[in-house]
């Protein structure tokens, strides 16, 4: 409560407040409203357009308000008109479960909720898959209309995409980079929140295509394909906006934070590995989502006033769109996996009880990646008919990116040497990831060589290389990272012995799933058709029988999580795994304010092996006055 | 082993209340559930219906002795499926959409001859690429009942249209190499006039191939081809063999 | 050790593979030699990393219930130089190698001459004369024109062999991609672009001929299987008789892009 005097008067500020309380449901409410009224305007202004503007304007104006819903203009309301704006640690007054549907500026619920809207995502686009995957039982009878299977391809990729995107920084570098580099909390806990909040939006939308006759053209949205769509494209333009504003939004927090609010002691090179994988993500984020967003807004204008930015009758360019596309694009595969990359290397020095070896090579390895990611996007071009001078510029940008790429495996292996492993079930998911990553990488190379790409390029062998590295890669860290981080997050241990069951089921069935997409795309069949030679008929059948084992698995860990989450009790310690690293060495649940005191740090990170284990910070005093 | 100044939280779990959670997991599954059968059912399952050729009373091709059938499909092609005068389809959510009708799925037997009459309704929008003019893949001539530029109804037997700018549609089946132009009504003719197309073409073993027009006829779409061109059940479907 | 024995057999193993496209085309053959090469170059890789995965799990397992520490050792300059510095080899070689082969693909080769002609002209024998035909995408079909053969239009691909062919894709509607399978082929076909591409054909046989990008409802069902590389004199023949037939037709002149309008019927 803050009060002015001016002379000998005391004005008091109003005590107005929201009329509304503001949570998910309000949000939900006035998001239909706006979804509503965004439509009566799109449609108001008349364009010729067969009806985009309005579903545009709808689902613009609709997102506005859900966020409104959820709070996010109580507090610049509130500042506006005088208004008393409750402070932010008030917003986590609320206990149960509106707790986790309200916005909150905790780091640790908004990494939660963000845990919870990933999971949620994942299970729609891999329902999605499954449906694709039917599909292709038959090569020749659809079991599914084509065109309505080419909306089932491209809504299955896109909220994977947004999954991808977002998994590993939104839910862990959310939760534990503040805990790790010893603040209480993120730079910016008002971009944090809006970047998680934006995400339901984004996939409301998504699933929202169907309804408005869905889209054909997969997650690239290649013109003109795109424009020959009807409305459901629109959702695509408005879902990935939403995705790349989320992901400049967590990129300047996340880089703020690492940046500026380390705890003294904790130099760049004692930061956990962790860290710099979600920084470095954060770096590509930032400045690679922006392209997306300016390069869907002349989509959006093709489709509503007419413009021809990508129409070649007109003078525009189908080009234009693939280029700046991919600009976007390629950085974007790298923030799916530079995270995983920092979550293994994290996770094996804690369960081989060794300190990372190489961590200053990891570091350039990383960065490594970071910078030449902005030079390779033209490889997904190579047949397009692009200058063959670029040709081999190319062609050498992208196989030099597999040489930081290859660092990881050497950081890994050198952890490993002479070592003392538990095989818990994290360590079992990041050696999965080892050797799904190995074959996604090396197929990357038989795809960056031109002449090979030349058979390669749009055929089922790139579809492999990127579900290896994508799936096979990034979701085995993020489950790897739900086992080892579960007791920290929750309090209570997910079972091992179910976890073990699940590590074999989901990499023996992974691998036997994908392994044999290799030989299809040599094998002349080529991405996104629903009918495909005879002869290969075979080898589909055995990878949807194995698709559908994989999904399986995953149901089994969902089960596996909220088993865990409602049913297992909490436990006794902290710290099961026995992991030197500082979010272990503070109490569970967190308090709300993670350190009563900053801490300063004496020591480097995974410091196994080195005489008596000290603390890594220096022992508190006792507790600041509140 | 460590020596940790801070203090530790030991909670110790008190009961939890599993009725409430297990109720509500067992809601969110069960609406989940209905979701997904309500997006199959209304979005994802939606063929045409199959249309099976009728044998024919006369036959148009001489099989000598092949031991082959030769079957009949009755379609109609028109400007907008409102203005359907043999197959209305007045629950279609499309009216305005260009389409054949009734159906696009067709099923014939292996080996036998196909004879397609077509009933043309709708108006010319030409072809983007003249050489689908010439008619290819089918057994002899094209037989049409049609009208003329100055509005006189004609027939006669042809190999192909002259004026590329006349085909409304195609009927095209390209795996088989069946390609078909299918003349439009002319400025001239009088309202409500019908082009009717006949041709035969054989097919061989069993087998599931697609068919489309060659015209891009989805209109207000980026190059015509959206729109109906892009759905299955209007401007493409399957012939199914067996 | 383990290792090398393993990477012995697995080469061995990886020696007998065909791999595709094969041999029709010089590309193709380029092509299949640079995959073969680099699945030969990855068999030992991948079978060292999976040993090394499996002999640490094993080698370096903590004994059950106690939790003592590993060395710490934080890492060994030379050894990192080392592994960055042999990735950075191998992987220069095979850009050498692919440049090498790019290079290849838009050079041409000179054949003896046959000393047949082909109606006004001899197809393309040697490098300065090479046999054009445009390849035309549309949704959702292949056509083939042959500028030297007054521009005749085909539904299906026929090719002379030992012949140096100049393909010039394009599109009249939204992108496709041209993909000649045995050939070694692939082109994108953006409308109102002329991608040009090279091809010298080795020996008869069929092909496929597949559209690579999605191109929207029918994208799979975009293929021909009845592709055909033929001798000289059949190819004369044939390219004869698709003139007469096309007589009657009035095909527009060829060009090497075609920018029809946008929008149709009705806006």
């Amino acid at each position: 409560m803050s009060e002015v005097t001016t002379g000998g008067t005391m004005l008091q500020p109003s005590v107005r407040r929201m009329a509304l309380p503001t949570n998910a449901l309000t949000g939900l409410v006035l998001g239909v409203l706006g979804y509503w009224a965004g439509v009566q305007i799109g449609n108001g202004l008349g364009f010729n357009d067969s009806g985009n503007t309005g579903v545009l304007a709808g689902y613009a104006l609709g997102s506005i308000m859900f966020l409104v819903g959820i709070g996010f203009a109580s507090y610049p309301l509130g500042r506006l008109f005088g208004w008393v704006t409750p402070s932010q640690p008030a917003y986590d007054e609320q206990k149960g479960v509106w707790r986790y549907l309200s916005l909150s500026f905790d780091h640790k619920v908004i990494g939660i909720q963000y845990l919870i809207v990933m999971l949620m995502a994942m299970l729609f686009g891999g329902i999605g898959a499954m449906f694709v995957r039917t599909n292709l039982l038959s090569p020749d009878t659809p079991i599914f209309p084509p065109d309505k299977y080419l909306t089932l391809v491209s809504m299955h990729s896109v909220l994977m995409i947004f999954v991808a995107s977002a998994a590993i920084v939104g839910p862990f570098g959310n939760f534990f980079v503040p805990l790790m580099i010893g603040t209480n909390r993120m730079a910016f806990p008002r971009l944090e929140a809006l970047s998680l909040w934006l995400v339901p939006p984004a996939l409301v939308v998504m699933l929202l295509t169907p309804v408005f006759g869905g889209f054909q053209t997969g997650w690239t949205g290649y013109t003109p394909l795109s424009e020959q769509g009807g409305q459901g494209f629109d959702s695509y333009i408005v879902g990935f906006t939403l995705i790349g504003i989320a992901l400049v939004v967590s990129g300047v927090n996340m880089l703020t934070t690492v940046i500026t609010l380390r705890a003294p002691g904790m130099t760049w090179t004692r930061m956990p590995i962790f860290v710099w994988g979600v920084f470095s993500a954060s770096i590509l984020g930032t400045f690679a989502a922006p392209v997306l967003a300016a390069a869907l807004s002349m989509q959006a204008l093709d489709r509503t006033m007419n413009t021809s930015f990508y129409v070649s009758s007109n003078g525009g360019s189908p080009y234009l769109w693939q280029n700046l596309f991919w600009i976007f694009g390629h950085p974007e595969v790298y923030i799916f996996i530079l995270p995983a990359f920092g979550i293994v290397m994290e996770l094996i020095p804690h369960f081989a009880r060794k300190p990372l070896w190489g961590y200053r090579t990891a570091v350039v390895g990383l960065l490594g990646v970071t910078l030449l990611s902005w030079f390779v996007w033209q490889h997904h071009l190579f047949v397009s008919g692009i200058a063959p001078a670029l040709r081999p510029f190319y062609m050498l940008s992208t196989e030099m990116i597999s040489i930081p790429t290859g660092i990881v495996f050497l950081v890994a292996f050198g952890t490993l040497w002479r070592s003392r492993i538990s095989m818990t079930v994290p360590m079992l998911f990041c050696l999965g990831f080892l050797y799904n990553f190995l074959i996604g990488g090396i197929s990357g190379v038989f795809l960056s060589d031109v002449p090979s790409d030349i058979t390669l390029h749009g055929s089922y062998f790139s579809m492999a290389h990127f579900h290896f590295t994508i799936v096979g890669g990034e979701i085995f860290a993020i489950v790897a990272a739900i086992y080892y981080w579960f007791p920290k997050m929750t309090g209570r241990m997910l079972n091992a012995t179910a976890g073990k069951i699940h590590f074999w089921w989901m990499f023996i069935s992974f691998n036997l799933a994908f392994t044999p997409l290799f030989a299809a795309g040599i094998l002349d069949m080529p991405r996104r058709v629903s009918t495909y030679a005879p002869s290969l008929q075979g080898l589909n059948d055995w990878v949807t029988i194995w698709a559908y084992v994989l999904f399986a698995s995953m149901l089994f860990f969902a089960g596996i999580v909220i088993w865990g989450w409602f049913f297992n009790s909490k436990l006794a310690v902290a710290d099961p795994w026995h992991a030197r690293s500082i979010e272990w060495e503070l109490p569970t649940p967190l308090p709300r304010r993670n350190f009563t005191r900053i801490p300063t740090f004496t020591r480097p990170p995974y410091d196994y092996g080195e005489g008596d284990a000290r603390p890594l910070i220096e022992p508190n005093a006792e507790p600041a006055p509140a | 082993m460590r020596a940790v100044t801070l203090p530790r939280n030991v909670t110790d779990s008190s009961t939890p209340r599993y009725g409430n959670r297990a109720a509500v997991l067992v809601l969110v599954v069960a609406t989940l559930v209905v979701f997904l059968a309500v997006f199959i059912t209304r979005f994802v399952e939606t063929f045409p219906y199959t249309l099976t050729s009728e044998v024919a009373s006369q036959p148009r091709v001489v099989l000598a002795g092949t031991g082959g059938t030769e079957t009949v499909i009755h379609l109609e092609t028109v400007g907008a499926i409102s203005d359907a005068i043999d197959f209305p389809k007045p629950s279609d959510p499309h009216q305005d959409w260009v389409s054949y009708l009734p159906t696009t799925t067709f099923k014939v037997p292996a080996n036998s001859v196909v004879t397609m009459v077509i009933d043309q309704e709708d108006s010319a929008s030409g072809l983007r690429n003249p050489f689908w003019a010439k008619a290819q893949g089918i057994i002899g001539p094209f037989h049409m009942k049609y009208y003329d530029q100055n509005g006189n109804p004609q027939e006669g037997d042809f190999t192909q249209l002259d004026d590329a700018s006349t085909p409304a549609h195609t009927f095209a089946i390209p795996d088989l190499g069946v390609f078909v132009p299918l003349l439009g009504i002319s400025d001239a003719a009088p309202a409500g006039s019908i082009n009717t197309i006949t041709f035969s073409f054989r097919v061989g073993k069993a087998g599931t191939y697609h068919w489309q027009c060659f015209v891009p006829c989805g209109s207000g779409t980026i190059y015509g081809n959206g729109g109906p061109m892009q759905t299955l059940g209007y401007m493409g479907g399957f012939l199914v063999v067996q | 050790m383990a290792w090398a024995v393993l990477s012995v057999i697995g080469v061995v193993v990886a020696l007998q593979v065909n791999m595709p496209p094969g041999n029709q085309t010089q590309q193709a053959s380029d092509e299949s030699s640079l995959l073969h090469l680099m699945l030969i170059l990855s068999t030992p890789v991948c079978i060292g990393v999976v040993l090394f995965i499996l002999y640490s799990v094993f080698a370096f397992r903590a004994a059950p219930g106690k939790l003592d520490d590993g060395p710490s050792r934080r890492g060994n300059l030379r050894m990192q130089w080392a592994w960055v510095v042999a990735t950075a080899v191998i992987v220069f070689a095979l850009a050498g190698i692919g440049i090498n082969g790019l290079a290849n693909s838009s050079a041409a080769t000179t054949f003896a001459s046959s000393g047949a002609s082909l109606g006004s002209q001899t197809v393309g024998t040697s490098a300065s004369d090479r046999l054009q035909v445009q390849v035309i995408a549309q949704q959702w079909y292949f056509t083939y024109r042959y500028p030297s053969y007054g521009g005749a239009e085909s539904t299906h691909l026929v090719l002379p062999v030992n012949a140096n062919i100049e393909f010039h894709v394009t599109s009249t509607d939204v992108i496709h991609s041209f993909w000649a399978y045995e050939l070694g082929v692939k082109a994108d076909a953006n409308p109102g672009v002329d991608n040009i591409t090279y091809v010298t054909t080795t020996s008869t046989g069929s092909f496929t001929v597949r559209c690579a990008e999605l191109c929207g409802i029918w994208h799979g069902n975009m293929f021909d299987t009845e592709g055909k590389v033929v001798s000289q004199g059949d190819f004369a023949t044939w390219v004869a008789n698709l003139q007469s037939s096309e007589s009657s037709i009035t095909l527009p002149p060829y060009a090497p892009q075609y920018f029809p309008s946008p929008r149709v019927k009705g806006t």
